[in-house]
């Protein structure tokens, strides 16, 4: 058995290695993306059972945001939404027989979790300018500048271990499992994967939605206090 | 255990990637489609709204003109009792002088059937008397009647008034008696009325049985009543006056 922490390229680009992990990637992107297009070709006012199933999908992220930032769902939905599209469809792409899931590989968990501490930038900065943004960094006092800086960091990578180790963790128990035991005893296990999946995928989009928000109202401007 | 940056940053151009081609073919088609529906509900509710704003305005209206057919129903109803009333006292007026008519001209008929009746029973009396009359003329003597006659005939021209009595001079008179009078009597009547008068008299004699008895003296201008018939037909006048025929009819 390779061990889950390490990854082996699947073929070589030049000097470039490509991993397996891209290349599921890839074809995640490729199902989600030709799905969107298969599932808004025809979008009807009064809508089918699959427009339905999309709207019910947009309306429930839009809630969530709304309940989160208590603002319009816009700016974040595509982002948050993507994000927990991705992870879903990687977490549960592990029922493929012969397919590791991306997340289960440390390079994917820690690119979204550089790009979900990227856009806390951009959308801090987006909210409250540079400055503002900044500005939310010595909250409440100066001292806790250095504090704030390394929390803007370690929660990016609390969340990219917590993806990442669930997820590897998972993918192993059913590996070791299945090479032990008989064929339909890792099912209780894969079913539990699931659920953890789903579950990480949703925490990862809120937990996301909740640090861009910290990071907007942070930097907002203050009302002065007549 | 092993980090290869190359992939970090392939899995994070990927995602980037994926976030813009999903935002492009799947979120923003699918919210715009719920935007959609949702301004065409607002929309369908705006004009479900202006229609029921129409419909309560028409249903306004629409009491409104009931009120007014009502209030000219009423007004028709009122017009139309009067105008019953009217007719019904129309009608009824000259229904009352239609029967006020039948009730005159059955009144008027009634007292011309009584008179009538009455004249028809006084000419039955009238009849009655006579033939009374001529059966006890029949059992009378008549040489003494004409006398008794004559004699009141004689009375009659000597009460006459001096004018009166000078119309009968110089005129040709009519003796008119119930029998036939022979010369002798003629005579006798002649005497007694020119001594009477005074001056000779020209006189025509005549019979009419239906004096009964008695002698009349007629000339053009002046009838002097001296018989029995014209006593009865006296005696029926006043009865008929003081109302005894009627009674007896």
């Amino acid at each position: 058995m390779d061990s889950p922490l390490q990854s082996l390229p699947l073929f070589m680009a030049g000097p470039v290695p490509i991993m397996a992990s891209v290349v599921v990637t890839w074809a995640i992107m490729a199902v989600l993306v030709c799905g969107a297009i298969l599932l808004t070709r025809r979008l009807t006012l009064v809508p089918s059972r699959t427009q339905a199933a999309a709207e019910l999908l947009v309306t429930t992220v839009d809630g969530q945001i709304r309940d989160v930032t208590g603002a319009a769902p816009g700016p974040y939905r595509a982002f948050i939404g993507t994000l927990f599209l991705f992870i879903l469809t990687a977490n549960w792409s592990s029922l493929i027989p012969g397919v590791t899931p991306p997340t289960a590989t440390m390079e994917t968990p820690a690119a979204l979790a550089a790009l979900v501490f990227l856009s806390i930038i951009f959308f801090g900065v987006r909210g409250g300018g540079v400055g503002g943004f900044l500005r939310g960094f010595a909250m409440p006092n100066p001292v806790m500048i250095p504090l704030n800086m390394l929390e803007s960091i370690t929660r990016s990578f609390s969340m990219f271990v917590r993806l990442f180790g669930n997820v590897m963790s998972g993918v192993f128990v059913i590996a070791i499992v299945g090479s032990l035991a008989a064929l339909l005893v890792p099912i209780p296990l894969m079913v539990l994967d699931l659920l953890t999946g789903a579950v990480q995928a949703y925490i990862f989009a809120i937990l996301s939605m909740v640090f861009i928000t910290s990071a907007v109202e942070k930097g907002a401007p203050q009302p002065k206090e007549s | 255990m092993s980090f290869d940056p190359w992939t970090l940053g392939f899995q994070g151009v990927n995602v980037l990637v994926l976030v813009w081609l999903l935002h492009r073919f799947f979120w923003k088609p699918v919210a715009a489609m719920i935007d959609a529906r949702q301004s065409a509900a607002a929309t369908l509710l705006d004009k479900a709204k202006a229609r029921r704003s129409e419909a309560e305005a028409a249903l306004t209206e629409v009491e409104a003109t009931r009120a007014g057919l009502a209030a000219e129903r009423d007004a028709s109803l009122a017009a139309a009792r009067k105008d019953a009333a009217a007719v019904r006292d129309t009608l009824l007026a000259a229904a009352r002088a239609e029967a006020d008519a039948l009730n005159d001209s059955a009144k008027s008929a009634r007292v011309r059937a009584a008179e009538t009746l009455k004249a028809a029973a006084r000419e039955d009396a009238k009849g009655l008397a006579l033939t009374i009359a001529g059966r006890l003329v029949a059992r009378l003597d008549v040489d003494a009647l004409d006398a008794a006659f004559l004699g009141w005939l004689v009375q009659g021209i000597a009460d006459l008034s001096h004018s009166d009595r000078s119309v009968l001079l110089g005129v040709d008179l009519d003796v008119v008696s119930a029998t036939a009078q022979d010369s002798t009597a003629q005579d006798r009547i002649t005497r007694a009325i020119t001594a009477v008068l005074g001056t000779p008299a020209k006189l025509t004699f005549r019979t009419d049985p239906a004096l009964i008895a008695g002698h009349e003296l007629h000339s053009p201008h002046f009838i002097l009543r001296n018989s029995w018939a014209a006593d009865l037909a006296r005696i029926a006048g006043t009865l008929a006056d003081e109302g005894v025929m009627s009674d007896a009819a």
